[in-house]
């Protein structure tokens, strides 16, 4: 358990590290989409939530929740990546 | 086969994010994203979809259509609320189902303070997003910091109160639930418009750690990768903005900067001039320089804008822009209107690139910008903006702004730009100035 716990925290830093690496150089002209890329690819916690769906039990109150949380999960996602293609679209047509 | 479904989503995911760094490849890397997420849903499904019921495939359906809709609707001016608000949701996901897991089920020790930290960022994300709308649509003016300040000399207290109650159990989840709604309505509710830049950033990189960490209570390494990368980008873009405003984090969070006149008072009146001098001082420069602000977004300008540099362009005068990091109500905003309008980004300077040719420039035109081309903020160590990167316009020949009033910028001081011998004023909502502008020019 433990040695696995420390492995996801390993994985966890070179993710932020890559992360962090890949965009500082961005140039300011992509920071609409970037940010708007990137909050879109927030809602990835829809996993999360389909992951938990099956395993809530009998509380119609915690199903519900659940539910509230793939709503704006899925929001997120489809909605970010919609207004992300757009704006793209808007410096697509400069090339 | 699930674990190269996810290793192939974590591999695209990271391209996706190495492509939106440049301009001629960022439309791609948003196809890259949706297709990494698309494997890592999918796959979270386990290739079992009879485990779920019809309320569950409806949620989704509805709710993604809904987003299609939201997001076809808006126009490019609203796109600072738009982010907002689907940050937002992100945020109210991951803290709702942290909430569900802790409550649901008897956590390991490290799970159970993973779930807190995820279920308190996640609902400070959603309110705090929320709040930022709210603002950003001019639906909330800013709150007095005190509120705030009693708020956070009280957290500590208000955090342990629980532990006097009997019961640990599921009352003091709720309690610690409220208390990060009422944190993320608060310490936005503070903050100014025109922090708003660092303020979307943040609740964007907030998003990724709530997701992240939830990533953790349900044991998906493709969540805490994706949560995680989101998270970073979020901090870069963040202190990318506090450093174009040289202040800290804590500083613009602490909120109560701007919105109120400190000093407006002018040792002189500035000259204005009309639209038809300004067509005739354009038509004898060489090369204009374009300064937009947020104004531009407030009055729709872009298009007008357009128009102007295409007059200006058939005159063979070189038109440029000079876009401040923080200029509009989030990272890039300018950017993006001008886009909209066709305007090409290789036109598009930063400050960076652009303030050593000022002085050499015959014309910049102030288009809706006031702090960030404050002089002040060079040569007055008491000023608010002291230190603040600025554009420097006021080493240009002639500087023509177009501004309703004489009325000061958000950190409520005079501008001695403004003033100056070689800057004109032209006192017009930024679209209509520039339309009589270019009226003005049939006749030159």
């Amino acid at each position: 358990m433990e040695a696995t716990f420390l492995l996801t925290l390993l994985i966890t830093f070179l993710a932020s590290f890559i992360g962090y690496e890949l965009i500082s150089k961005i140039p300011q002209t992509l920071h609409t989409p970037l940010m708007s890329g990137s909050n879109a690819i927030s809602g990835i916690t829809l996993i999360a939530a389909i992951l938990i769906y099956p395993e809530v039990g009998e509380s119609q109150l915690l199903k519900i929740i659940v539910l509230i949380a793939i709503a704006f999960a899925t929001l997120n996602i489809v909605g970010g990546f919609s207004v992300t293609g757009r704006i793209l679209e808007m410096f697509k047509k400069n090339d | 086969m699930i674990e190269i479904i996810l290793l192939v989503s974590s591999v695209l995911f990271i391209f996706a994010l190495k492509l939106f760094g440049r301009p001629s490849t960022a439309h791609r890397a948003n196809t890259f994203a949706m297709l990494a997420m698309a494997l890592a849903v999918f796959s979270a499904f386990n290739f079992d979809f009879s485990k779920y019921d019809s309320a569950f495939y409806i949620t989704i359906v509805v709710s993604g259509l809904l987003g299609v809709l939201i997001s076809k609707r808006v126009q490019m001016t609203q796109m600072p609320e738009l982010v907002g608000l689907f940050n937002g949701f992100g945020g109210g996901a991951s803290g709702a189902i942290a909430y569900v897991e802790l409550s649901n089920n008897a956590l390991v020790m490290s799970d159970f303070f993973v779930a807190i930290f995820s279920m308190v960022i996640g609902v400070f994300t959603f309110s705090g997003s929320i709040i930022a709308v709210l603002k950003l649509r001019g639906k909330l003016n800013n709150v007095n910091t005190t509120i705030a300040n009693i708020f956070s000399a009280f957290l500590p207290p208000l955090i342990l109160l629980p532990a006097i109650w009997d019961d640990m159990e599921i009352l003091s989840l709720e309690y610690f639930m409220l208390l990060s709604l009422i944190a993320g309505i608060i310490r936005v509710a503070v903050i100014g418009g025109a922090d708003m830049p660092v303020v979307i950033a943040f609740l964007n990189s907030l998003s990724g750690i709530a997701a992240m960490s939830a990533g953790f209570i349900v044991n998906s390494i493709i969540l805490i990768v994706a949560g995680a990368l989101v998270g970073a980008s979020g901090i870069i873009l963040t202190l990318l903005m506090c450093a174009a405003m040289n202040r800290t984090l804590l500083d613009v969070l602490k909120g109560g900067f701007g919105g109120t006149a400190i000093n407006n008072e002018y040792e002189k009146d500035p000259i204005s001039t009309s639209p038809e001098d300004v067509a005739i001082q354009l038509s004898y420069a060489e090369s204009v320089v374009i300064v937009p602000g947020y104004g531009m977004a407030v009055a729709q300008a872009q298009a007008a804008v357009k128009e102007l540099t295409n007059t200006l362009k058939d005159k063979n005068i070189e038109v440029k822009f000079a876009i401040h990091p923080v200029a509009g109500r989030m990272p890039g905003h300018m950017n993006v209107l001008l886009a909209e309008v066709d305007i090409d980004y290789e036109d598009m300077f930063t400050l960076e690139d652009i303030n050593s040719e000022f002085s050499s420039t015959d014309v910049v035109i102030v288009l809706g910008a006031n702090d960030v081309i404050n002089p002040l903020a060079r040569t007055d160590e008491d000023s608010p903006i002291y230190g603040m990167p600025i554009l420097d316009v006021d080493l240009a020949k002639q500087v023509i702004v177009i501004k309703r009033s004489m009325s000061p910028g958000y950190a409520g001081i005079a501008n001695p730009l403004f003033i100056n011998d070689n800057t004109k004023m032209l006192f017009a909502d930024a679209k209509e100035g520039l339309e009589n502008i270019i009226k003005s020019f049939e006749l030159v």
